[in-house]
């Protein structure tokens, strides 16, 4: 992959930049701040940048901020921003910010995420090629806060589970992997929840993202 | 009735301002006594005259009238002034609060936090490395694995140094020992040379202590940021109701309150306990700034 990392603790940045070239990715720029991650991404076009939430000069959401900006202005670049605490809002204005909304290439974590290297890379990789990577905490939440507990509720706690990994992001295979189960029966209950919750079936896995978080969000 | 920026006129009558201002403003738990007994006089005086001026005519009523307008001055006029500044003061005392909390988040956020995500990283790294050592499924790069751990253990180190400096940043444990040994503490960690002179035969109140010591941290810093000083004296000494801090140093001064700065923040501190703040510092040098606590918050 080529990346742009955007974070202003110098310790954080060079751990990613060791991580990340450990692996043989290219870290084409490492930067500080939102102003020289977007011009860092106008000069690179990277498949994917990594953005600290919370940077100069106000040190509020900034990153968030240059991520919406990169969304609308490339849509092909890949966006995983992270930061220190959850905040289900910012999910939603990162998901809401490329035309027309959408969840391809866009990725939410928890900063602490990174401390499990295999993982990070991972949903770096599946935000870099188009697809999702939710933080479990942001599903939690949304399936917690859900005015649609009625319709959750009908839900058997397998397809729960599912239902919490596929708004995550995963695929199929992904959620079979983690599971331990056939990719078959995911499939299966896969079905079984966009019936009960009575949504459109849906093959790609950003839509299926998208169709399972509008069904959860508060509009 | 001492907010030090003195944005609320005083009241007081002429008399009380001659007579017993002074006492008043080193005493300032004494301004409640001293109105309620000069109140209270006014008060039965006026009661007396005007109980009088029913039997021996009514000549004497308006002078009751007035002791009891001076009474109603002294008791009840007041109120909403202290009620004013009270609200000020608790005002800053929240904010103060608010504040510490913030800059304390963001030293968390910023040092030890970042510093323990880059030390798990490294370590799961090296977890990598072995396990596919051990696996073998990849090659045993020893050299890169002890690198990888020691930067995190040296990254583990900057942490702990981190929060221990942080913990003592909010309350220092040498306090705990009082007033003395803790400037004494302070001083020896200044960069600039401090002569220290503690006098505080009795323990002011734990609040106090700790306004004071802060206090004295902000203003030893300044020293050795801003004054460009070779020398710095620290003088601490409690006495009759009322501990006072003062540093100096023979630096280039000019130092102000501007409204934004440290001596601002310390001047909103010492408001919160009706303390005052007095800075001497004209362009050139030397600087003094001193602060005056009561011992009880």
């Amino acid at each position: 992959m080529r990346i742009v990392i955007a974070e202003d603790s110098a310790v954080v940045r060079a751990g990613l930049v060791e991580i990340l070239a450990d692996r043989g990715h290219e870290v084409l720029a490492a930067v500080g701040d939102g102003a020289s991650l977007l011009a860092a991404v106008e000069a690179h076009r990277p498949d994917v940048a990594v953005v600290d939430v919370r940077m100069p000069p106000g040190y509020t959401d900034e990153g968030l901020r240059a991520a919406i900006a990169i969304r609308r202005a490339h849509p092909g670049t890949g966006v995983l921003v992270f930061s220190q605490y959850i905040e289900t809002r910012y999910a939603a204005d990162l998901l809401g910010a490329a035309p027309g909304g959408g969840a391809a290439g866009v990725g939410y974590l928890l900063k602490d995420r990174v401390a499990d290297v295999g993982e990070f890379v991972e949903a770096l990789a599946r935000v870099a090629t188009g697809g999702t990577a939710l933080d479990p905490e942001v599903v939690t939440q949304l399936i917690g806060a859900s005015r649609r507990a009625i319709g959750l509720a009908a839900l058997t706690a397998r397809e729960r589970d599912v239902l919490a990994l596929m708004a995550e992001g995963r695929s199929n295979g992904a959620i079979a992997g983690i599971l331990v189960v056939s990719e078959r029966s995911v499939e299966k209950h896969v079905a079984n929840i966009f019936a009960k919750l009575d949504l459109a079936p849906s093959d790609a896995d950003n839509r299926r993202v998208l169709a399972v978080l509008r069904y959860l969000g508060p509009a | 009735m001492q907010v030090p920026e003195g944005d609320v006129p005083a009241q007081e009558s002429l008399l009380v301002r001659i007579l017993i201002k002074r006492f008043l403003y080193r005493h300032p738990k004494a301004w409640g006594s001293a109105y309620l007994v000069a109140g209270g006089v006014h008060v039965f005086l006026g009661l007396i005259l005007s109980a009088y001026g029913f039997w021996w005519g009514t000549g004497l009523i308006p002078i009751a009238a007035l002791e009891l307008w001076v009474a109603h001055r002294l008791l009840v006029a007041p109120l909403p002034l202290r009620v004013r500044q009270l609200e000020h003061s608790r005002a800053r005392a929240v904010d103060d609060a608010a504040e510490m909390l913030r800059r304390i988040e963001r030293d968390l956020h910023d040092g030890a936090q970042a510093q323990l995500l880059a030390v798990a990283m490294k370590l799961a790294l090296a977890r990598e490395k072995l396990a596919a050592a051990i696996g073998g499924t990849g090659p045993a790069d020893l050299q890169r694995v002890f690198e990888l751990v020691a930067a995190a253990h040296d990254g583990a180190t900057v942490a702990i140094t981190e929060l221990r400096d942080l913990a003592r940043g909010i309350h220092p444990p040498a306090l705990d020992q009082g007033l003395g040994p803790a400037l004494t503490t302070l001083a020896a960690r200044s960069q600039v040379p401090v002569d220290l002179a503690v006098d505080v035969p009795e323990r002011p109140s734990a609040a106090i202590e700790t306004i004071a010591y802060f206090c004295a941290a902000e203003l030893l810093t300044n020293v050795a940021k801003h004054s460009a000083a070779r020398h710095a004296a620290l003088e601490a000494v409690h006495t009759g109701g009322l501990l006072r801090i003062q540093v100096s140093d023979d630096g280039n001064g000019g130092a102000r309150l501007d409204g934004h700065g440290g001596l601002s923040g310390l001047l909103d501190r010492v408001g919160t306990v009706d303390g005052k703040l007095r800075i001497s510092s004209p362009p050139g040098g030397p600087t003094s700034v001193a602060v005056e606590l009561p011992s009880r918050a």
